[in-house]
């Protein structure tokens, strides 16, 4: 290891603990200690970093408030080193912190609500797609409907909360007292996506929610409608695909259909 | 990693056109970095302000509102691309990812010029986040000069490096700051972005004459000047980017214009962000005083 990296590598690991070899190798300056001159960076480092989270997630900062979110912040910064250039990925695995890590596990709505802010925060800025317009259904023969295939927009994804994390979430931003965190008897089905450039989410049916997913499997329409036969009157089955179908093409949520995989 | 494979044609005939012969970038007059918190304004009210410097991470993103964003300024306004990640000082091995990113961004902004600063921002693997200090050695000046030639021949193009501000000083250290940013930007064939703010918070950092400093560095290859705010500790400065421009700095400014003559300059605002009428007045000023100590339109350099 040349003495340039020797370096580098002990001023990264001042900045990361409390190591202070480093401190041997700068100088004092005409008005301060070296160490309170170095002291700089080890405060910059873990402050930027929460402060970069408050900005991700700025309604689990609402709710935790500024004390327990940054103590929170910083608990994060220790677990999770930042290993990407962007600063816009650093808080990506937060949900999984927040579900892993003691006293936050205690809290299963602090997860759920660090994911559906993640999943608005990646639909904000996720990739572009073309859009498919109730018109563009209109070319479609109607024998050709049953084998019918869906793609999603880039920016959809769906998440599953075990937690009211979505009624604190819309309590939040409305400037309202959030409800007591609950856990919910089956889990709440979320679609998340961005119609133009703003990010919005759903709740989904559990039935809307199996057609979704297997829609974004790739399975065909008349597949699809077969399945919806077992959730709920048979006869009505195809009417509930294309009602559900019908609905995500309003929200700008496909962007291709086409006949066959 | 092999490093070739991922270079252009390294033939001599394309070696000759390496980019440290690319022509000096043009005087763009006096900008504003863009914040989002001003897109509306921006876009609605088309301010005089005569370009825009982004930060390049902002908008290496798959898609969305800020590059949509981003591509409606491009249509209206110059814009140069500055970067806080490229830690072009760094030991660690060269993030062809990143490069590729911003090589992907620069082929949709077209930028007059990409700039990052001559800093490090972690190794193995971790990314720090912040524009961290280097001992001036010459051990390092070799390392940073291999490292600017390797990224220019990616890009395609010379980059401009910047100096930072820094709380700290190396006891190896072999030469001051500013014959390290001279013989880098000689060497390597790169342009220098003078951050005026960031001389006068190094220079009270470590007790010597910010004219020292800038008369140091080669008046041929600044491109950029920098203003900005900082944060004054009594013992120490640093740089925030969160108050207005102060009068030590604008006096310093006067200085820079003397010796390098017009260069693009720019208000650099990145915390604390205030309405944009108030960043105008900054812009405008520094119009102003370049108008006064240079009349005669005289061009860097």
């Amino acid at each position: 290891m040349s003495e340039f990296a020797r370096q580098q590598a002990e001023f990264q690991r001042g900045i990361l603990s409390d190591d202070d070899t480093v401190l041997a190798e700068i100088l004092d300056s005409p008005r301060e200690k070296r160490e309170a001159l170095f002291g700089v960076y080890r405060y910059a480092y873990g402050s930027r970093l929460v402060e970069a989270m408050r900005n991700d997630h700025e309604l689990l900062h609402l709710y935790l408030g500024d004390e327990t979110f940054d103590e929170m912040g910083h608990a994060y910064v220790k677990a999770h080193p930042s290993e990407h250039p962007n600063l816009r990925w650093f808080s990506k695995s937060l949900p999984d912190f927040l579900k892993s890590a003691a006293p936050y596990s205690d809290h299963p709505v602090l997860s759920d609500l660090a994911a559906l802010e993640k999943a608005l925060n990646d639909a904000f800025d996720g990739a572009e797609g073309a859009v498919v317009e109730l018109t563009d259904m209109a070319g479609f023969a109607p024998e050709a409907w049953s084998d019918l295939t869906f793609q999603l927009h880039p920016s959809a994804s769906r998440l599953d909360v075990a937690t009211n994390a979505a009624a604190i979430w819309l309590a939040l931003k409305n400037d309202e007292a959030p409800p007591e965190a609950t856990a919910l008897d089956q889990p709440a089905r979320l679609l998340i996506w961005r119609q133009d450039v703003t990010p919005m989410f759903r709740e989904l049916s559990a039935e809307e929610a199996m057609m979704c997913d297997e829609a974004a499997n790739g399975i065909s329409f008349g597949v699809l409608c077969e399945m919806l036969a077992t959730y709920d009157d048979p006869d009505g089955a195809a009417g509930r695909g294309a009602g559900y179908l019908h609905g995500w093409i309003t929200a700008g949520l496909l962007t291709k259909v086409s006949v066959g995989a | 990693m092999n490093v070739a494979s991922r270079l252009p044609d390294s033939s001599a005939a394309a070696l000759a056109d390496r980019p440290r012969q690319s022509a000096k970038p043009p005087f763009l007059g006096f900008g504003l970095g863009l914040r989002h918190q001003h897109y509306d304004e921006i876009l609605n009210g088309n301010p005089p302000i005569d370009w825009f410097e982004v930060i390049s991470e902002n908008y290496m993103l798959p898609g969305g509102q800020p590059l949509r964003t981003l591509d409606r300024i491009c249509e209206r306004y110059p814009v140069v691309m500055h970067g806080v990640s490229l830690s072009i000082a760094s030991t660690a091995p060269p993030n062809f990812e990143y490069l590729q990113g911003l090589k992907d961004l620069a082929r949709r902004v077209e930028p007059k010029w990409i700039s990052d600063h001559l800093c490090w921002t972690g190794v193995h693997g971790k990314n720090l986040h912040d524009l961290l200090p280097i001992p001036y050695t010459r051990e390092a000046l070799d390392h940073v000069v291999s490292r600017v030639q390797l990224v220019q021949d990616f890009l395609g193009r010379a980059i401009v490096l910047e100096n930072v501000s820094t709380y700290v000083q190396f006891n190896n250290s072999e030469m001051t700051e500013w014959e390290f940013l001279s013989e880098l930007s000689h060497r390597a064939g790169c342009w220098l972005l003078f951050d005026i703010n960031n001389v006068y918070v190094s220079a009270f950092n470590h007790g010597y004459d910010p004219l020292t400093f800038l008369n140091g560095i080669p008046a041929d290859r600044v491109v950029q000047f920098h203003m900005a705010g900082h944060s004054h500790m009594g013992t120490h400065i640093i740089d925030t980017h969160d108050h207005p421009v102060c009068e030590d700095v604008w006096d310093l400014y006067v200085a820079a214009l003397k010796r390098f003559g017009r260069v693009s300059t720019m208000i650099e605002r990145d915390d604390n962000i205030p309405p944009l009428d108030e960043l105008l007045v900054e812009v405008v000023r520094t119009r102003e005083i370049a108008e006064k100590v240079l009349p005669t339109g005289k061009q860097a350099g």
